[in-house]
């Protein structure tokens, strides 16, 4: 036991010097970070918002948001997609779990947690769900986006979930098939955004690319950077506000299935409910 | 102020280190799991001092709250103490 707890120790102060020593000799590069900037980052940080360079520029001040959603957009695309691939397998080992029992607590006083708890969620929902919000909208002004704030927002519907009870969250609306809906809606909207400037170009009869958000030399279809003075950076809001949706309902929806009781999943597994 | 923000960082990551030893040593996975919350939340420090804002803001939710949720969902569902 004791020998034990000396060998673990000893191999992480092994592991923490030979990653510094290594890192200070120069084994990920020559320098780190590199001392100056690269052509590439001073092309990103020149374009992120611009207004003299109408065909280039993203048009929104938050560089990562812009690099995310709009020059690599397709990389995003592409993670969002393996992220709700894992959810659907998720979905997919579940099925048959029908967690939506209404006959069980209707009221708020049986099940759950202590009423401390409770009352302590009630006043944290909406404040968390708010600070959430504000993340997701300001997601191409300030540090933030829809994943992180679609994040924040699965934190207290878990919370909510443990502390009220899973069936009195069922009854409150929070079931599997409404989750399940609001991320289909999310993703849908993300995938709808990503082509909105292609429509939008081949209905006015123009040259257009997917990902596209705002006009280009040769593309002159094109998102508005601005609605009535304020800086909304075309398709970016429209992308972070689908992925606060999807990713809230997406990690909610992963709760429900992994919350719901070990009775119920063995008996859907053995196939003797069927509803 | 940049010493300053060096310093920090370099504590932060001693931090992390010694609840990453905790939690690899602890027998109650309750507490590992906590162990592990804490260190997290060093690499959080870090992050927001390596200016990555964005990622701070996916850090705290995601490994403060959702991993050490999944994993006390899990603790429950199994044992709590690690057999030895």
């Amino acid at each position: 036991m004791k020998y034990e707890r000396a060998l673990i120790a000893a191999a992480i102060i092994v592991f923490i010097l030979v990653l510094s020593y290594a890192v200070a000799l120069g084994a990920m590069g020559a320098a780190l970070p590199p001392p100056d900037l690269r052509e590439l980052a001073k092309n990103y940080l020149k374009l992120t918002i611009n207004p003299w360079m109408r065909n280039l520029t993203v048009m929104s001040p938050e560089a990562v948001t812009a690099i995310v959603w709009d020059f690599r957009g397709l990389d995003t695309f592409f993670e969002t997609a393996v992220l709700y691939l894992a959810i659907i397998g998720t979905v997919a080992i579940y099925r048959g779990v029908y967690t939506s029992r209404k006959t069980v607590a209707e009221d708020e006083e049986k099940g759950g947690m202590s009423p401390i708890a409770k009352s302590v969620t009630k006043i944290t929902l909406p404040m968390v769900l708010a600070v959430a919000i504000a993340i997701a909208l300001h997601g191409h002004l300030t540090p933030g986006g829809g994943f992180q704030g679609g994040s924040t927002a699965a934190v207290i519907l878990l919370l909510v979930l443990v502390v009220f009870s899973l069936h009195f969250s069922m009854h409150k609306g929070i079931t599997k098939g409404s989750m399940l809906a609001l991320r289909s809606t999310g993703l849908l909207g993300i995938a709808v955004t990503s082509v909105l400037v292609l429509i939008l170009g081949l209905l006015v009869g123009c040259q257009a690319f997917i990902f596209q958000n705002q006009p280009k030399a040769y593309a002159p279809a094109g998102l508005p950077a601005t609605l009535d003075g304020m800086l909304i950076s075309g398709t970016l809001i429209l992308f972070n506000i689908f992925e606060c949706l999807a990713v809230a309902a997406g990690l909610t929806l992963t709760f429900i299935l992994v919350l719901t009781h070990e009775e119920e999943i063995r008996s859907a597994m053995k196939g003797d409910k069927h509803e | 102020m940049e010493v300053l923000a060096l310093t920090l960082m370099a504590i932060a990551a001693l931090l992390s280190t010694l609840a990453t030893y905790l939690a690899i040593t602890e027998r109650d996975l309750l507490t590992a799991v906590i162990y592990s919350a804490l260190q997290s939340t060093a690499y959080a420090i870090i992050f927001y001092l390596l200016m990555a804002p964005d990622i701070v803001l996916v850090y705290i939710p995601v490994a403060v709250g959702l991993y050490p949720a999944v994993f006390i969902v899990l603790i429950k569902k199994s044992e709590r103490y690690e057999g030895g």
